[in-house]
């Protein structure tokens, strides 16, 4: 049959026909920074079908979880996702009081706000960075990892640590606002915001990262909302939803910021998404810390809490940089959790990766891929 | 509310000037980059300035530690574990010894302590030729440069002061918390008077049993106790629970 074929081919009578391939890219990537595997069909140039294979970081984080007492959990949650580590906490922190029951201080609703937004910018930036290498531009990592290098030094500033923050506790956050802090958020800010037009400058008007993300992994309203992929990738759908918005937790009703939102469904317009939530949270940081230096200096930020947390179910959900990002705690009245359920947005979002990347080119696998910023530590836990 | 970026920028008339914007971008970029600076450091010979309350390894203050054993328990890594080393007298007192190949610098064992003898320090640069080096003994440990931001202590607002209209006072859990005794279930072992590290229990005569007996209850110093759980978890019995003051 296949001699046939060849034979057909060498006269230049019949049409060519090729053999549908697998390439197995992964799990070492050039377009992630974790192990996963990406078997894409491909047709010529054309992918036909994906399959995303995860589980290589799988640590088993959520039963480890139950041998721990809830203080101790609380690094541990840092590391579900380097990136975004303070959302992680935060949000293990809200499952644990909602199960107790309390109501943290305003000045610890606003620091956490804060310390999330900071988290989101350098997570979005991450992002950025890696989006730049993917299309094989350096300089977009290089200055997106420089104006990152600066929210890692609020970080520090704030928590003593860059990355694994450990930062917010079960009642509060582990400490106040150190003396200068609002000066260097509000200087970092601002600079911010005039030095990132440098890098959006490098990636709009480059006609190269223009052809590459326009009209690339092209998703509708209704396959993104059936495929329940959350967070920009979904407003980049023309999915008008955001938790911090729609049900909001801490104060986040209180300060005064936009939902960007665009109907094309490319990957151009996740870009676009991203960007202007790092702008968002410019705005948010900005408010957040009027209203921490109008709470004053003695105003309460750690509420003492029991160590025991009563029997129960009980869930929080909040707005990671990446999605829709949940804790289901199931409490039996002991110091440690029976149960601890995460619902990692990238969980859910990376296996739409079939339709995503079908019917576009092997090439634009990468930048499509990078748009629902893949992060594995969470994704496996 | 505006939309900084997509209000501005898809419209943005600077884009019909396609061929001297990235002129005038690098020549900008060019003379900011001629005239600044440089930002980076020559690594080993300078050093990056760190914040006062940088987190880096733990370290001990040999003669404040009490051996409680609070940062045994709390390490989320189950790095810390108590050795027995000669004190500046000679005599064998327990210490904790710290691994720091698994330590994930969380500052835990600096937030719980409760003398305040675990600190957090400054030091990061760990590197060790062999994994037996990145074992860091009590002596090895001692860390006597003092910041402000090193010991950290647990600042915490108790919701009943809340209640109260006090909300700017502030407690640690080793200064309310205290353990209590259920005088039913206690059988005199005197165990928690044998495993506190601050002598605060003191077993106290309430009478003779019917064989004769002395019956001890333990009663606590509430001065000294440091609320560091011990007795809680050596209690045959379970007698002892922890009063948390909410």
């Amino acid at each position: 049959m296949a001699d046939e074929r060849k034979l057909e081919c060498a006269c230049g009578a019949a049409p060519m026909d090729t053999d549908k391939m697998w390439v197995i890219m992964g799990p070492q990537h050039p377009f992630s920074h974790g192990l996963w595997t990406l078997k894409a069909q491909i047709d010529g140039e054309i992918v036909t079908d994906a399959e995303p294979i995860i589980g290589y970081l799988h640590r088993g984080w959520e039963k480890e979880c139950e041998n721990r007492t809830y203080p101790k959990i609380i690094p541990m949650a840092d590391r579900l996702c380097y990136a975004a580590s303070m959302t992680y906490t935060h949000l293990y922190c809200m499952t644990v009081e909602k199960a107790l029951g309390i109501d943290v201080p305003e000045k610890a609703k606003y620091i956490r706000m804060v310390a999330d937004e900071i988290c989101r910018i350098q997570s979005h930036l991450m992002w950025l960075a890696a989006v730049g290498t993917d299309l094989g531009n350096l300089t977009v990592f290089l200055w997106a990892m420089r104006e990152r290098e600066f929210f890692m030094d609020l970080n520090l500033r704030l928590c003593g640590a860059r990355m694994t923050t450990n930062f917010p506790r079960i009642g509060g956050v582990r400490n106040d606002t150190t003396e200068l802090f609002d000066r260097d958020v509000l200087r970092c800010v601002e600079r911010f915001e005039k030095a990132i037009w440098d890098v959006i400058a490098l990636v709009d008007d480059s006609s190269i990262f223009l052809s590459r993300m326009k009209g690339t992994g092209y998703l509708t309203r209704e396959q993104c909302v059936n495929l329940g992929i959350t967070g920009p990738a979904m407003r980049g759908n023309g999915v008008d939803f955001d938790i911090r918005r729609d049900d909001p937790y801490d104060n986040y009703d209180k300060v005064d910021f936009e939902v960007p939102v665009l109907k094309d469904g490319d990957s151009y317009s996740r870009y676009m998404v991203r960007i202007e939530e790092m702008f968002q949270s410019c705005k948010i940081i900005k408010q957040a810390m009027r209203k921490v230096a109008a709470l004053g200096k003695n105003a309460p930020y750690r509420l003492k809490v029991p160590s025991r947390v009563p029997a129960g179910r009980a869930f929080m959900r909040m707005e990671d940089p990446r999605g829709e990002s949940l804790m289901y705690l199931v409490s039996d009245g002991t110091d440690k959790p029976y149960r601890l359920k995460v619902r990692s947005p990238i969980f859910v979002n990376v296996s739409a990766s079939k339709p995503l990347v079908q019917g576009s080119r092997i090439a634009d696998v990468p930048v499509i891929m990078a748009m629902i910023d893949m992060c594995l530590g969470e994704t496996d836990r | 509310m505006v939309k900084e970026y997509l209000d501005k920028y898809p419209r943005n008339p600077a884009r019909t000037l396609w061929l001297m914007k990235p002129v005038a971008k690098v020549l900008k970029i060019f003379f900011k980059t001629i005239v600044h600076r440089p930002v980076t450091i020559l690594y080993p010979y300078e050093k990056m300035w760190v914040p006062e309350n940088f987190r880096g390894r733990p370290g001990l203050r040999f003669d404040r530690c009490v051996a409680c054993g609070m940062c045994v328990r709390m390490c989320p890594t189950a790095c810390i574990k108590l050795v027995e080393v000669p004190d500046d007298a000679g005599a064998p007192v327990k210490r904790p010894q710290v691994n720091l190949g698994r330590c994930a610098m969380c500052g835990y064992c600096a937030e719980y302590c409760p003398v305040d003898a675990m600190t957090v320090t400054p030091d990061f640069e760990l590197a060790e030729y062999t994994r037996r080096d990145l074992i860091y003994g009590p002596r090895r440990l001692a860390y006597d440069g003092i910041t402000e931001g090193m010991e950290i202590r647990i600042e915490e607002t108790l919701m009943s002061d809340i209640a109260r209209g006090e909300p700017e006072r502030r407690v640690s859990p080793f200064m309310t918390d205290r353990p209590e005794l259920l005088a039913s279930k206690c059988i005199s072992c005197k165990k928690c008077e044998k495993v506190c590290p601050v002598d605060a229990v003191k077993m106290v005569e309430h009478g003779v049993n019917e064989k004769g007996r002395p019956i001890l209850y333990p009663e606590f110093d509430d001065v000294k106790c440091i609320s560091c759980g011990n007795c809680i978890a050596d209690c045959p019995k379970d007698a002892l629970t922890l009063k948390e003051v909410l």
